[in-house]
């Protein structure tokens, strides 16, 4: 059975005078165990469709199922329960708690599970051992790089064991060097069996993950092994540089 | 990952419905301790502004503690005064103590209580345990070169100690023989025995009394201290026949007449009875004389500290929505600065109520913190104000704990609005507030 299962998913922001439709009949489904990249420019939808599956937010029609169960019809309790109990996020900007220290960071979500503070700081730890962090758990994040501080987010999405780890640009604020070490270790805990999802604007990221998915304008464009539809996708994207390269020449040109 | 080691693996799958009991109640308390270390973390973190909401509350509290203290310090004294009329003693006297104002022309002209009126109660007043009249004026006391001021002089026979509830320090008290015979025997209070016979007998001694009066000591009384700043032992008791040869035979005099316990309201229409027949008042005719009951003051000055209550009440109203403002200020401060933390927390599964607990938090160890604080400063003006002032403030340990209680009910209640406005927000906006 999948892990995620969304189907007819559509997403409408009111703006008042006008409506936005930000998803338009999403199909996607997603094994345990995949590892998959969402992949579009900025406005395709691709936020929207994270935080539907990350349930921060619900469809305004369709169904979404998490590990069999239908997540339309939880209440605001509930699904901040189901995102303690299966979702991990990694955020573009970290979001650690910048007071705290990377070992409390990390504890957080356990806190909201009721673990004693024992349980808890062992299970931290086992989670920045992960992500070779052990020897800077008592640091605050603005004592870390930025590397060792998207690292303490992923060992944060990592502690609670869930189904799922979401990861929104997860490179987007890193250096080249430090967002390669950031994807190695996304590969890594894919090795090890978790399920990621990752949501990218960079085709370079998606082409290295086993499958993508394209969005256009809040549309399922392309599904497929993550080097084709990266390829589809810069293809697309150059073809549209194109046009807009060619009707600015043009009306260069144009001038007398 | 080793499962094993999370101890939460069996746990992992369960859903919202699901959770037992125990580790709902487990999450609570782990949420509980979180709230506060974060309050108490975010307060530290900003000194001043939690200070100066802190010294908001403090000083409203310590405002009211200090003024209920004052209240019901002066409320006990008061009790305390007129408990030492004795609570079975009734005063037979021509006005009440009690008169209301528009009535003063009423009581103008009434006759005095005189030795009659004594002589009829005693003779024909069956359940009175003891009745005394007493005559009395203020006046000069000496001996040789020394000479008091302002003592309480009185003039009276020998149940004048059961009827005010004195005891004898030395010697004996004056007798009714005394009185008949018209001997010069006089007992004088503590603070006349230690201004004038400090260290040595008074008994036997020879005292001036007013401009012409001489009388012999023949004992003295047990000090009773202090009333409304005011000693109760600047006293010397003669016998009536004395007092009256001494200062005025037209003097009226307040007649004493203790009631056995439980019978003062029978007591007092003997009493009543008794004297109208003595005074052949017709049927028709108001009383021309009041009986007095402590009691009455009591219910009297009962009400008038009600409405001093009703202001401390509007006091402290006042400063716990001042310093509730405070208090929803700093909040909606925090808020507004943890906009993304909320975000963050809510993502990673903290529930609306969680995130409402944390600031109701904050808020309850801010006034908590103050309340404290005013408490202890409401105290030490509560004592200096017993130190320097003759007003006995009373601290009553009930007081604190009000204290306590009001600025944690001060926290919760303005800390309400701003908590539950966090708690609302939606988590996706709050990821993205910069």
């Amino acid at each position: 059975m999948a892990l995620i299962e969304l189907s007819h998913i559509e997403k409408t922001y009111d703006l008042g005078l006008s409506k936005v439709l930000a998803l338009r009949d999403v199909h996607v489904s997603v094994n345990k165990g995949e590892f998959l990249a969402i992949v579009g420019q900025s406005g395709s939808g691709k936020s929207t469709l994270m935080n539907i599956v990350g349930c921060l937010d619900v469809p305004t029609s369709g169904h979404y199922r998490l590990a069999g169960r239908d997540v339309g019809d939880l209440t605001d309790d509930e699904l901040a329960d189901v995102r303690n109990l299966e979702i991990g996020f990694v955020f573009q900007s970290f979001q650690l708690l910048p007071r705290a220290s990377a070992l409390e960071n990390v504890e957080l979500p356990l806190i909201y599970r009721g673990l004693s503070k024992k349980e808890r700081r062992e299970a931290a730890e086992h989670a920045l051992e992960q992500v070779q962090l052990r020897d800077r758990m008592k640091h605050k994040p603005a004592e870390l790089s930025g590397g060792q501080r998207q690292r303490v987010a992923i060992a944060r999405a990592l502690v609670t064991q869930p189904s799922l780890l979401l990861a929104d640009e997860p490179t987007g604020n890193l250096d080249s060097k430090t967002g390669e070490e950031i994807v190695y270790l996304f590969h890594e805990l894919h090795s090890k069996g978790n399920t990621i999802m990752l949501v990218t604007h960079e085709p370079k990221l998606a082409a290295r993950c086993p499958r993508a998915v394209r969005l256009v304008d809040g549309l399922v464009v392309a599904d497929g092994p993550g080097r084709e539809v990266a390829y589809a996708n810069a293809e697309a994207l150059g073809a549209e540089a194109l046009a807009a390269f060619q009707a600015a020449q043009k009306s260069v040109e144009g001038r007398p | 990952m080793s499962e094993a080691a999370l101890g939460v693996g069996l746990q992992r799958r369960a859903s919202a419905r699901e959770i037992g009991f125990f580790r709902a109640f487990f999450r609570f308390f782990s949420e509980l301790r979180d709230a506060v270390v974060q309050a108490l973390r975010s307060l530290l973190m900003h000194k001043l502004r939690a200070s100066l909401t802190i010294l908001g509350i403090s000083i409203g509290i310590a405002t009211v503690i200090a003024v209920s203290s004052a209240a019901i310090g002066l409320d006990e004294a008061f009790g305390r005064q007129l408990a030492s009329l004795g609570p079975n003693t009734l005063y037979v006297s021509p006005r009440p103590w009690i008169v209301d104002g528009g009535n003063w022309w009423k009581y103008r002209n009434r006759p005095a209580v005189g030795q009659g009126d004594w002589r009829a109660i005693e003779r024909f007043a069956n359940l009175p345990l003891a009745v005394a009249p007493i005559a009395g004026t203020q006046g000069v006391v000496g001996k040789g070169g020394k000479e008091i001021k302002n003592v309480f002089i009185r003039g009276t026979t020998e149940s004048f100690l059961e009827t005010g509830s004195w005891q004898l320090k030395r010697g004996r008290f004056i007798s009714n023989i005394d009185h008949e015979v018209g001997t010069d025997a006089c007992v004088i209070g503590a603070d006349i025995e230690d201004a004038i016979f400090p260290n040595q007998d008074p008994i036997g001694q020879q005292l001036r009394v007013g401009p012409i009066g001489r009388c012999t000591v023949v004992g003295s009384l047990v000090r009773r201290g202090n009333s409304f700043g005011q000693s109760q032992d600047m006293l010397i008791v003669l016998p009536l026949s004395a007092f009256l040869r001494t200062f005025g035979q037209k003097r009226g005099v307040t007649i004493a007449v203790v009631a056995p316990a439980g019978k003062v309201t029978e007591t007092e229409d003997e009493v009543v009875a008794v004297v109208r027949n003595y005074r052949r008042l017709a049927p028709d005719k108001d009383d021309n004389f009041a009986v007095n009951r402590q009691d009455r003051m009591l219910n009297m000055f009962g009400d008038m500290t009600k409405q001093m209550k009703l202001v401390v009440f509007v006091i402290g109203f006042i400063t716990a929505i001042v310093g509730g403002i405070g208090v929803m200020n700093i909040l909606l401060v925090s808020v507004k600065e943890r906009t993304r933390e909320i975000g963050i927390r809510r993502a990673l599964g903290a529930r609306k109520l969680t995130i409402l607990l944390q600031f109701l938090c904050e808020a309850v160890v801010v006034s908590c913190v103050g309340g404290f604080l005013g408490t202890a400063i409401g105290l030490g003006a509560a004592k200096l104000v017993s130190i320097v002032t003759p007003l006995a403030a009373s601290v009553n340990p009930m007081i604190v704990v009000a204290g306590a209680a009001f600025s944690a009910a001060v926290g919760l209640i303005f800390g309400l609005w701003p908590a539950w406005s966090a708690a609302s927000l939606n988590p996706i906006e709050a990821l993205r507030y910069e």
